[in-house]
């Protein structure tokens, strides 16, 4: 647990500006099987504490990998500088921001720093599983990954806090020939989400059913799957796909400083987006009564985390914000303002996103589309400012006649966020969650997204060439400064594109 | 600057160390941000405990030792007025030329890095480098119309030009002012594609890790696993991965594994002359390994201009940004077309949204049909525009 260096130095927070002090400790930990061989092995740790103090209409930050009385006095010195370098230059004339009443908040969860071998140990059995029962694959890859994110607030004007997020996910990827010989590709996390390793994966055996899912999936697209018919079609997009649209295409136009920059949510406020039946929230901590995959209780601004209420019955009603924004659009903030890591400033960012469930049985649905698709996951999307976006799709069914007919090979779907939902006739009654995602605007962040079954009109190509296949992939480094505004990776952060919008769910 | 404003001025300090321990052939990495005695102790027994816990394997290794030596690159003590100077200047210039550009975001930087690399082959190289960063994302607006935003960065070891004639940024601002208006190419197509040398970046990337990286190399999937000194693109291209070019700014002088980095070719005249592998990859393939792991891309220049190019293009497309997936490691790949515009007759004619392409990627360097005599230098890559024939495109 990070000790409290901060709270005894609130005597130094300058009157008339907001000043917040964050130490925090990002635990990372990876291991990877390749075939039975390990390629990955890796552990990392990144500590340290950072000040930011708003003055003028303008921050000054500034953050130091040591964490000492002295270190923590430093920071907040350059930091206030820095401010004041700034509003000398490009001040807006501006007080601190409104009032809030202190609070403290914390969040316990007894962080397990399980060692390498807990990690290795694991995926070779899952490794030994597969290897035994499917012989036929061509490769097979497995990840076991944990990170986790302990913060400790204080702040001058709102809520100090003490939190901790903890997530880990084994993800397993395999490839098969396809029919014509060429490999195929399908990948899946099995089972983990918000907790430590040892709690979520306690038995190998426990992991076997999703595994053997994945199989069968891999199977019928490597020995039956077909490309879909290109053009503009009614779809069911599963709750993954309806997933990343909450988060990708709709939600980062949301975000107040996308608004700001142009995004096409800007004159959209209070005017219709979607049918009547489209709902989208960015839950913090509890949705539908239950903890939401990625519970965050008080952001890195001191705020009180609150859902914030997007879309309601079709209709743009809210944006995400931090205080600053939220103060030029005259809304609540609703806690959004996140950073990744101790060197990084609060960006707006989203929690856990998602399109709200309809009434629609599934299986109603499907029979009632005569000719379609059944979407059902993805490995990558990536959306414009605009709302225009581009999902990949790694499986999926045609629907014929009301009924589920070929498996389908990868694919892509596109069209534009606010024209899409506006088509939307039909959600189910129930939706899932996914959480191994990491957003990557600008910072790294891990995200909670999910949404219902959507039935909708989408584009969707195909593709004139060979079967389509994927894998696990050794990236080069990236060694492009080009921001990443709208982007996220399910997985790694990276793996980020360099590409100025881009979303890659492959492990 | 957020939404065309300053907002945040700050100065990090911050440390890193991975250690990485190789022992009786298993190896174990650990990385955290703290040099006192207790944290390095500990540090390096984490390390030792991965390794222990590791499956044996004899490939993996370090660089042995050769002739170390320290390098001092780029300026490494930033002129903060100067800097700020050049912003103010940028976002004069934008307001007074790109009336409609609306600039979401603008990170500038000075990273002064101090790195040492050692191993216990004796091997030690330091490095004290200093550079300049721009980052922008920006669109162009008229009433409730936008443009696609677009991003771009540039590395410089200086400040002496002001950052609008830096890489390409200035053409980037002009070609999104030309995007509020857009229309979609209607109907399929097989065309000509001329990719801008941002663009050249990006599907070049997935090529070279699919492809000559060690992951499509290690797993067997890779198309070019057996092709070594074989042709497998145009005669034209030659790409070298060239972090020691003067054009590449601060570009690594060692690789991960601790040689001293070296540029090198990846295609030569058109043949696949080496692949992009560590050491550990070098060793359980039997391949040499890569020179360099910067990715430092350079591709070398046509003899045509790129007007003259385009004047020869009955129809197609230019492409500023490419919006899909991660290419299939065959190749494949799907998308949108992003910032791009249609061409006609020979003419560049108006922008394009909702225009989806398909190709393969190891076909495309077959079918170059020219390389530009232009090149884009952005401190990373120095890229050309590269136009291929035969690629599906297809509108709404």
């Amino acid at each position: 647990m990070i000790q409290d260096l901060l709270t005894n130095k609130k005597y130094l927070f300058a009157s008339g500006a907001n000043t917040e002090l964050r130490a925090q400790r990002n635990l990372n930990r990876r291991a990877v099987l390749l075939n039975g061989a390990l390629v990955g092995n890796v552990r990392t740790e990144q500590f340290g504490v950072s000040a930011r103090v708003y003055e003028n209409g303008v921050y000054g930050f500034s953050s130091t990998a040591e964490y000492t009385d002295e270190t923590v006095k430093d920071v907040l010195q350059a930091a206030s500088e820095n401010a004041a370098f700034l509003a000398r230059h490009a001040g807006k004339g501006k007080g601190p921001h409104k009032a809030m009443a202190p609070n403290r908040i914390v969040t316990a969860y007894d962080l397990n720093d399980v060692e390498q071998r807990t990690y290795i140990e694991f995926i070779q059995a899952l490794d030994g599983y597969i290897a035994q029962k499917y012989p036929d694959l061509m490769s097979r890859t497995i990840i076991a990954t944990a990170d986790s994110m302990e913060k400790l607030l204080c702040v001058s004007n709102g809520s100090d806090g003490h939190s901790i997020l903890p997530r880990s996910y084994i993800y397993v990827v395999m490839t098969m020939a396809g029919a014509d010989g060429q490999p195929v590709e399908l990948y899946e996390v099995v089972g983990g989400g918000y907790g430590t390793f040892d709690r979520n994966y306690t038995k190998p055996e426990d992991c076997y059913a999703e595994i053997d899912k994945l199989y069968d999936r891999l199977r019928q697209k490597a020995k039956d799957g077909v490309y879909p018919e290109a053009g503009t079609k009614t779809v069911i997009l599963g709750g993954i796909l309806s997933g990343m649209l909450a988060h990708e295409a709709v939600g980062h136009t949301v975000e107040a400083d996308l608004v700001i920059g142009g995004s096409v949510a800007g004159p959209c406020l209070n005017k219709r987006v979607g049918s009547d039946l489209v709902n989208l929230v960015d839950f913090a901590h509890t949705a539908f009564g239950q903890p939401t995959p990625l519970p965050l209780y008080v952001d890195d601004e001191g705020t009180a985390a609150t859902d914030a209420v997007l879309i309601k019955d079709g209709i743009l009603v809210g944006y995400m914000n931090n205080r600053e924004s939220a103060e030029r659009f005259n809304m609540v903030p609703t806690g959004n303002a996140r950073a990744y890591l101790f060197s990084d400033e609060p960006l707006i960012r989203m929690r856990n996103t998602a399109v709200l469930p309809g009434k629609s049985k599934l299986e109603d649905m499907i029979a009632s589309i005569d000719d379609g698709y059944y979407l059902l996951d993805t490995n990558n999307g990536q959306a414009d400012t605009t709302g225009e976006f581009m999902f990949g799709v790694t499986f999926g069914y045609e629907i014929k006649n009301g009924k589920l007919a070929r498996p389908l090979l990868d694919t892509t779907i596109s069209g534009v966020a606010f024209d899409m939902l506006k088509t939307v006739d039909m959600l189910s009654d129930e939706m899932i969650w996914a959480s191994s995602g990491m957003c990557g605007k600008k910072q790294p962040m891990p995200v909670g997204m999910g949404g219902p079954a959507v039935k909708c009109r989408v584009n969707i190509g195909g593709t004139r060439w060979r079967p389509c296949r994927r894998r696990a992939r050794t990236r080069p480094r990236p060694t492009s400064p080009t921001p990443s505004p709208m982007s996220s990776t399910w997985t790694e952060a990276s793996s980020a594109s360099s590409a100025p919008c881009s979303t890659s769910s492959s492990p | 600057m957020d939404g065309g404003e300053f907002s945040l001025f700050r100065t990090l300090f911050d440390k890193q160390l991975a250690m990485t321990a190789i022992q009786g052939g298993r190896k174990g990495i650990v990385a955290q941000n703290r040099y006192d005695e207790a944290t390095l102790r500990e540090s390096a027994k984490a390390c030792l405990e991965a390794a222990a816990s590791a499956q044996p394997d004899e490939n993996w290794d370090f660089a042995p030792l050769s002739q170390n030596e320290d390098f001092v690159l780029g300026e490494v003590t930033p002129d903060t007025d100067k800097l700020f100077f050049r912003c103010q200047e940028l976002m004069a210039s934008v307001k007074e030329r790109f009336p409609t550009i609306i600039m979401e975001q603008m990170i500038v930087a000075h990273k002064e890095v101090l790195k040492a690399k050692a191993n216990s082959y004796g091997v030690l190289f330091s490095t004290h480098q200093g550079s300049y960063q721009v980052q922008l994302m920006f669109s162009a607006h008229e009433g409730e119309k936008a443009s696609s935003f677009f991003g771009g960065g540039v590395i410089a070891d200086n400040l002496d030009k002001p950052f609008l004639e830096l890489g390409s940024i200035e053409k980037d601002l002009a070609d999104v002012e030309r995007q509020i208006d857009t229309t979609s190419v209607g109907g399929k197509f097989e065309g000509t594609m001329v990719v801008t040398p941002g663009c050249v970046g990006e599907l070049f990337y997935s090529l070279l890790a699919d492809f000559a990286g060690e992951g499509g190399l290690l797993s067997g999937t890779s198309p070019w696993k057996d092709k070594l000194g074989e042709k497998v693109a145009d005669e034209r291209i030659t790409l070298s991965l060239a972090p020691l070019d003067e054009r590449i700014v601060c570009g690594d002088r060692t690789t991960s594994d601790g040689f001293r980095a070296e540029n090198f070719d990846i295609i030569k005249d058109g043949k696949l002359s080496a692949f992009f592998l560590s050491l550990y990859a070098a060793n359980k393939l039997k391949l040499p390994r890569g020179k360099n792991d910067s990715f430092n891309v350079v591709i070398a220049p046509g003899d045509k201009s790129i007007d003259e190019i385009i004047s020869t293009i009955d129809r197609g497309i230019v492409i500023g940004r490419f919006s899909g997936g991660q290419p299939s490691s065959n190749g494949d790949f799907s998308g949108v077309a992003k910032n791009g515009f249609l061409i006609e007759n020979g003419k560049i004619g108006p922008a394009l949204s909702e225009t989806m392409i398909a190709g393969n990627l190891a076909d495309m360097l077959n079918h170059l049909r020219a390389i530009s005599r232009e090149q884009v230098a952005d401190g990373m890559s120095v890229l050309p525009y590269m136009v291929f024939d035969g690629i599906t495109i297809s509108g709404k």
